[in-house]
């Protein structure tokens, strides 16, 4: 039993009924009712009858019928046709329909059981039907939403009554607001009596329920009839002409006096359509909605018959949303453009155009503008086309409808809105060209990452918002491609983020610094910034960075520096005289050929798209899916090309494919910075920034390349930077130390005479460029014989451009580590230059020992103190030469070779500059000569000066100085020593200079000689 | 809905009715509670001439149990009628 199936059990619990019911065996446990079922099944399931024929069934009604007949029992005949007539057209409980099988079996088997109907007495009983509850339900106020209008005449009720007729100077007349419409007189045919609305309870079922709907709650409209308005003698019917030309006579009007009822005998939403249409479409002046302050919104007073006022207005301001916004946008579009169909006073001028008309054109907004019309001349073909088969009538077509075909274009037109509020609209009035270009571009970058990371639901947007986006940065490009090709840039109306400051000529001493502003707002404070460019593009974006968030065109942020430099570089190399003429030549041959950034880009995107076509397609009801889209964006970027005269159609395929086939996304575009996997969603959101990462930066990135190396190489070719970088460390850091003499006591001219003399013989180039200069000297300043060569200073004339890198600034250090090293090589010098004159000596001797005879034999011999002189000598020559190989050796030659390693490496000419001023600095460092290691200098200095004054004793000889002056100089040596072996043992140890272990270990050495 | 269930009742109510009288007319002995199983038994597709043939049985079978038989014969007379 358990096996049984829902029929066989249900035809069980059945038997078992009738086998109860029949027999009057109650115990189905009884062996007789077990039989009675087996017996029941086993003719159920294997008998051998014939199925029931209807035919056979209906010979046996008529046949009883006759034998009822011929037995002259008129009566039961007539009941036994009526009741077996009515039984076959009635519904069974689980059977549908009428004179079915199931039918004709119950009569077959009431037919099998019968006994001899002709003897029965039989008398037909009355059947009492039931009668239904009444419904109660007011069906006509639950469908007008409570609402209690008057909806007007009916088609068989004239407008107004004869009663009516005669009261026409009681009817207030009609205001002209309402585009003219006015009551018309003309005398009418029907006068039918108007009905008026009375409620009812309707019920449910009843056969006449259409007609009660029609009576009570919505005029027949569908039902054609003679137009009552054929013709109008009224003079001011204009609505009702300009809309029966425009529908075509298929719009009746009825009005009362205060509001206006629309009916529309073939199709009212077909007019209502058709109102929307001249709404979505940029018309101002509707029937339907009115414009106030730039808002449009609904009529209160417009009235149809099958809508009530809540629902027709819900459907009608959700139109109305868009058309405020597309009316938006055709303004700002008319304006830009320059187009207004509203005059406006010049006080009160558009924020959006020139506010005069010298003022140059604000290209962002008008390559925006140009986008926008693109779309929208798209949208207004879409909707002639639902025109046009509005008007051929083929179909039915309701608003609903329409509106669900246009739904992908309403929400394209949300978003559009969308952008244009936050990247147009909120700007300020007085905000600079600037700022408001790189705002706009940043929405709509940011809009694309947006909407690019909800995955394939925002298809249709992304693909939008890109096509604005390439159309609108085309400007843009453009300024940057002029300025990083030929070095000029053209921005006459001032919207790039790079100012350039006119009053800074080419040739300028400051021209790289101070040439370009970079502007930047900040977010924070929401004020506008002015970078100087003090070092270079990206430094200056470094250190303001660092102190509160920046905004600048956020899709050229990677790769702003290599622009700043390549535009300075091109600048600068357009104003250098090219000694190669061929140069220019093949420049401007390369030129007619050349690409601009922009088209480069629209075609590494197509290259890039292109590739990916070849990747295997997985199924094909994804390109089912996918073909659409594909197709749409196909058109987009294909206009982006054909301006460039690039055809190909497979661009916007394999755009739309950009974001939908992600497998081998990492293997070609991985920057190993992200982690990508193969849901839609996790790479799109990537995909916008890989198109530029892969499309345009490494175009800017060659061109940087290419013209900063050009400029590179000019200037090293040209105009000889290695060499008078060279020629610095020739003269200011004395590599041809032997050009270089001093003469003492002798004026400025003498020297720069003496200087050029000297110079020209080994470099005839620099004789002119060098020269020297003395300070007058303060005689309270004077001190020791040391510092007199501080009023010295050397001049090397550095002409442009090389004056860019070797500044004035430059040579005040150059100066500083020449000065230094001047005075360890005079006191080098000086030792060097000593002489221990055998004549002079023993004559020195002699004549003192007779005078000092008895002197001598009391103090120390001669012999002694001049070993010590002789001893002390040497020390400081010791010291003099550790110091002076530190300083040419390990210090100025050691980083003398780095950095002309680097300079071979540099790029361009700001990494140059700085490569050059932190060489400056390392020798500046190393050579003691910051302030906070003066104490060292000034113990050398104090040797140094020890140095000058013993060889000046020394030349004196004997006799110009006390021998107590040995002592005290071998003293304020040995002081001087031990504390400079001291600093720099402890600095060495230390590990933070580790430059100067040299020269800590050959002080240190000869401290111990000692 | 609920109206519509209740009109539906009704009609098969009247149906039943009629087919009350049918049966009636006919005299086939039937009351109401046979006459719906007989129809939901019909409407499952039990053919009406095996049906018949078991509903004119099982009366005959009744109408022996009335008869004052002895028991052994009652069952042997059981046995006969159902198992033949």
């Amino acid at each position: 039993m358990a096996h049984w199936s829902t029929f066989e059990k249900e035809t069980e619990r059945e038997t078992k009924k009738l086998i109860r019911c029949i027999s009057g065996v109650d115990d189905e446990e009884d062996q007789n009712f077990q039989l009675a079922l087996k017996f029941a099944w086993s003719n159920f399931r294997f008998h051998r009858y014939l199925d029931v024929d209807s035919h056979k069934v209906q010979r046996s009604i008529s046949g009883i019928y006759e034998k009822l007949m011929v037995h002259s029992d008129l009566s039961k005949a007539g009941s036994w046709m009526r009741l077996t007539e009515e039984f076959l057209n009635s519904p069974l409980p689980n059977t549908d329909g009428t004179k079915t099988d199931v039918h004709y079996s119950i009569l077959s088997l009431l037919l099998f059981l019968s006994g001899s109907p002709s003897n029965t007495n039989f008398t037909e009983r009355p059947r009492v039907k039931e009668a239904e509850p009444e419904d109660n339900f007011d069906w006509g106020r639950y469908l007008m939403e409570g609402e209690d209008i008057d909806i007007g005449p009916y088609p068989d009720t004239p407008e107004w009554s004869e009663e009516e007729s005669e009261d026409d100077d009681s009817q207030q007349p009609i205001s002209r607001e309402d585009s003219g419409i006015q009551l018309d007189r003309t005398p009418q045919e029907d006068q039918d009596h108007t009905n008026k609305t009375v409620p009812v309870t309707w019920t449910v079922g009843e056969p006449d329920a259409r007609a009660w709907l029609e009576q009570h709650v919505v005029t027949p409209y569908w039902v054609a009839h003679a137009p009552r308005f054929p013709h109008s003698l009224h003079l001011h019917s204009n609505l009702l002409n300009s809309l029966l030309c425009c529908t075509g006579n298929s719009l009746v009007l009825y009005w009362s006096t205060s509001r206006y009822l629309l009916c529309n005998i073939i199709q009212l939403s077909c007019d209502f359509w058709l109102l929307c249409y001249r709404l979505l479409s940029g018309v101002k002046k509707h029937f339907i909605f009115q414009h106030h302050d730039g808002k449009v919104s609904v009529r209160n007073n417009v009235v149809v018959t099958h809508l009530t006022s809540n629902c027709l207005r819900s459907v009608l301001e959700h139109i109305a949303v868009y058309g405020q916004a597309v009316f938006r946008l055709q303004r700002f579009i008319d304006e830009v453009t320059g187009y207004s169909s509203e005059p406006c006073p010049p006080s009160s001028g558009s924020s959006y155009s020139s506010k005069k008309g010298s003022e140059p054109p604000f290209r962002t907004y008008q390559a925006f503008v140009w986008a926008l019309n693109k779309y929208f001349t798209s949208f207004k073909e879409e909707l002639t086309t639902i025109e046009k088969e509005l008007i051929c009538n083929d179909e039915t077509v309701t608003l609903s409808a329409v509106l669900e075909r246009l739904s992908p274009h309403l929400a394209q037109i949300k978003v559009l809105h969308k952008v244009f509020c936050t990247g147009v609209a909120e700007v300020p009035p007085e905000t600079p060209n600037v700022v408001r270009a790189s705002h706009l571009l940043n929405t709509l970058y940011k809009a694309i990452i947006e909407y690019d990371s909800v995955g394939e639901a925002s298809e249709q947007a992304v693909a939008l918002l890109f096509s604005l986006w390439t159309e609108t940065v085309r400007p843009y490009l453009e300024i940057v491609d002029e300025w990083i090709v030929h070095g000029h840039l053209f921005d006459p109306a001032k919207e790039f983020i790079i100012q350039r400051n006119k009053d800074v000529p080419v040739n300028h001493r400051d021209f790289w610094y101070a040439t370009y502003t970079l502007y930047s707002v900040s977010e924070t404070v929401e004020n506008e910034e002015k970078l100087n460019d003090a070092a270079s593009g990206s430094s200056g974006g470094d250190q303001a960075s660092s102190n509160r968030q920046l905004t600048m065109v956020s899709f050229l942020k990677p790769v702003l520096k290599q622009i700043i430099m390549a535009g300075k570089s091109m600048q600068l190399l357009r104003n250098l005289d090219c000694k190669e003429t061929e140069q220019s030549c093949q420049y401007c041959i390369a030129d007619a050929e050349r690409k601009s950034l922009y088209t480069l880009f629209l075609e590494s995107v197509q290259s890039r798209l292109c590739s990916q076509e070849e990747s295997p397609t997985d199924t094909v009801t994804e390109q089912q899916a996918t073909k659409r889209s594909l197709i749409k964006m196909q058109s987009i970027m294909a206009q982006h090309l054909e301006i460039d005269d690039v055809h190909d159609p497979l661009l916007a395929i394999n755009f739309a494919r950009l974001y939908l086939e992600q497998s081998d996304f990492h293997e070609r575009f991985s920057g190993g910075d992200f982690i990508v996997d193969r849901s839609s969603q996790s790479v799109t959101c990537q995909t916008f920034e890989l198109t530029l990462r892969s499309c345009l930066y490494p175009h800017i990135e060659r061109r940087y390349i290419e013209c900063c190396g050009n400029l590179m190489k000019t200037l090293k070719k040209d105009y000889k930077l290695l060499e008078y970088l060279q020629a610095m460390r020739n003269y200011f850091l004395l590599e041809a130390g032997d050009t270089m003499k001093r003469r003492a006591g002798s004026s400025c001219s003498f020297l720069n005479v003496q200087l050029q003399e000297a110079v020209g013989q080994r470099y005839p180039e620099d004789s002119s460029r060098l020269s020297i200069f003395l300070e007058s000297i303060d005689p309270s300043r004077k001190k020791h014989p040391v510092n007199n060569l501080e009023v010295l200073t050397l001049s090397y004339k550095v002409p442009w451009p090389v004056d860019i890198v070797i500044s004035t600034e430059c040579q005040k250090i150059y100066n500083q580590v020449f000065l230094l090293l001047l005075q360890i090589k005079w006191a080098k010098y000086s030792l060097d230059t000593l002489r221990f004159n055998g004549m002079n000596f023993t004559a020195i001797t002699k004549k003192l020992e007779g005078a000092l005879a008895e002197e001598a034999k009391a103090k120390e011999p001669i012999n002694q103190q001049i070993h010590r002189m002789c001893l002390l000598r040497v020390k400081l020559m010791h010291f003099v030469n550790s110091l002076h190989n530190y300083i040419m050796t390990r210090i100025l030659h050691s980083t003398g070779l780095e950095f002309q390693h680097q300079v071979q490496e540099a790029k361009d000419l700001d990494q140059l500059i700085k490569i050059h001023y932190r060489y400056l600095a390392t020798i500046h460092d190393r050579c003691l000569l910051r302030e906070k290691v003066s104490f060292v200098k000034e113990a050398i200095m104090k040797v140094l000066n020890l140095v000058l004054i013993f060889s000046d004793r020394w030349q004196a000889g004997f006799g110009a100085w006390k021998i107590e002056s040995i002592d005290k100089m071998e003293s304020d040596f040995k002081n001087c020593h031990m504390f400079l072996v001291t600093i720099l043992n402890k600095a060495v140890c230390r590990g933070s200079f580790p430059h100067l272990e040299s020269l800590a270990l050959s002080l240190m050495a000869g401290f111990e000689q000692c | 809905m609920a109206s519509a269930a209740s009109a539906n009742l009704n009609a098969v109510r009247e149906t039943m009715d009629v087919l009350l009288e049918i049966s009636r007319l006919l005299n086939t002995g039937l009351d109401m509670e046979s006459l719906s199983i007989c129809v939901r038994l019909c409407e499952q597709g039990i053919n009406p001439e095996a049906l018949s043939a078991v509903i004119k049985e099982l009366r005959k079978a009744s109408e022996s149990l009335k008869v004052q038989k002895l028991p052994q014969i009652e069952q042997y007379c059981w046995k006969e009628w159902f198992l033949l």
